[in-house]
């Protein structure tokens, strides 16, 4: 019997001991727990449904039902501003609509460059895009963190309009975490 | 919340107006209701049917979803096109093409063709596809449409 307690005991104790380790590891790396919170916006529909990778934005999230492309045809064209004849701002204008249903807006409404995928990609891979000058828009990551405070059109992703959910968070606090990740040297998870 | 009218400035096909209005009016019920310009319809107010059509600086937009507040250029309509008694070719060539059927949708088309003749002067089928699906037609006049588009853009070539 005191074997089995002595085996318990010390069983127990390194299960302690192994959750001591990883939660010291956690906090020993606030750069990747800032990594999670931006990653939680980025991935967010508000963000990724015009963060594609081909020539079609999305419409995903809460309220949409099932996930599909952008209704009527629309497409990237060859400016990001959509095709001839049916621009992004034929629709989309400077501000939401105030019809429910109506469409969403902000200044320069437009897709993000292909090479600024997140739709659909893990939290390593946006990680990486975002550190690559050639696939950020060669900006550094103060850039970055300002642009994401700062641009009008990111900020609407947390003022959607009614019936949207909007992105976690705030632009302030999304900067914060910006801020957070480069100066803890911006790492980027294994998966 | 209670919306104070506001003395807005228009100029619309080439006339400007004075309007006390919301700011938050859309665009088309100043033109419909306030000015009397009744070529843009109203469809489904959303800006998903097109039928509402018009161009600010040459720009196609719905004005069902652009409030008086937001617009900051010349609004052009359907009643607009023609210059010195002649109709717009677009305008020719929907005639010629007979594509209307009942007609509703049909200023909200023809702005928008105009637009894609803008800057696509000789559109490929995949062009127009691509300009026009916001546009709805429930008479499905779509074949008729595209004959009157390429129809229209050889018109203007040859002018």
């Amino acid at each position: 019997m005191i074997d089995l307690l002595k085996a318990l005991t010390g069983f127990a104790g390194c299960a302690v001991a192994a959750l001591l380790s990883a939660t010291a590891a956690g906090a020993q790396d606030p750069g990747l727990d800032a990594w999670r919170g931006i990653y939680a916006v980025f991935s967010h529909p508000r963000c990724a449904n015009c963060h594609v990778e081909d020539d079609r934005p999305r419409w995903s999230g809460a309220h949409y039902g099932r996930t599909r492309v952008h209704d009527m045809n629309v497409q990237r064209g060859a400016d990001g501003l959509g095709n001839p004849g049916m621009r992004c701002t034929t629709c989309h204008q400077e501000q939401n609509a105030a019809q429910r249903h109506g469409p969403p807006g902000a200044p320069a409404w437009h897709l993000a460059p292909a090479e600024m995928v997140w739709w659909q990609k893990s939290s390593k891979e946006i990680c990486e895009q975002v550190k690559d000058p050639a696939r950020n828009g060669n900006r550094t990551l103060d850039e970055i963190a300002l642009h994401v405070r700062d641009d009008d059109l990111v900020s609407w992703g947390w003022q959607p309009g009614t019936g949207r959910e909007p992105a976690p968070g705030s632009a302030e606090e999304t900067y914060q975490l910006l801020r957070q990740w480069s100066a803890a040297g911006a790492p980027c998870p294994a998966d | 919340m209670t919306l104070e009218e506001t003395t807005m400035k228009l100029n619309v096909n080439g006339s400007e107006h004075e309007i006390d209005v919301e700011t938050e009016m859309p665009l088309l019920w100043a033109l419909r209701d306030e000015l009397d310009i009744r070529g843009p319809k109203f469809g489904c107010g959303i800006a998903q049917c097109g039928a509402c059509t018009v161009f600010i600086d040459g720009e196609p937009v719905r004005s069902c979803s652009v409030t008086v507040g937001e617009v900051s250029g010349a609004v052009t309509t359907i009643e607009g096109l023609a210059a010195d008694g002649r109709l717009h070719p677009v305008q020719q060539a929907w005639i010629d093409e007979q594509v209307a059927q009942c007609g509703y949708c049909q200023a909200g088309q023809v702005m928008t063709a105009i637009a894609l003749l803008e800057a696509i002067p000789d559109p490929t089928d995949a062009d127009i596809d691509n300009a026009m699906s916001g546009n709805l037609c429930r008479c499905g006049t779509y074949p008729r449409i595209r004959a009157a588009i390429k129809r229209a853009a050889s018109a203007t070539a040859g002018a």
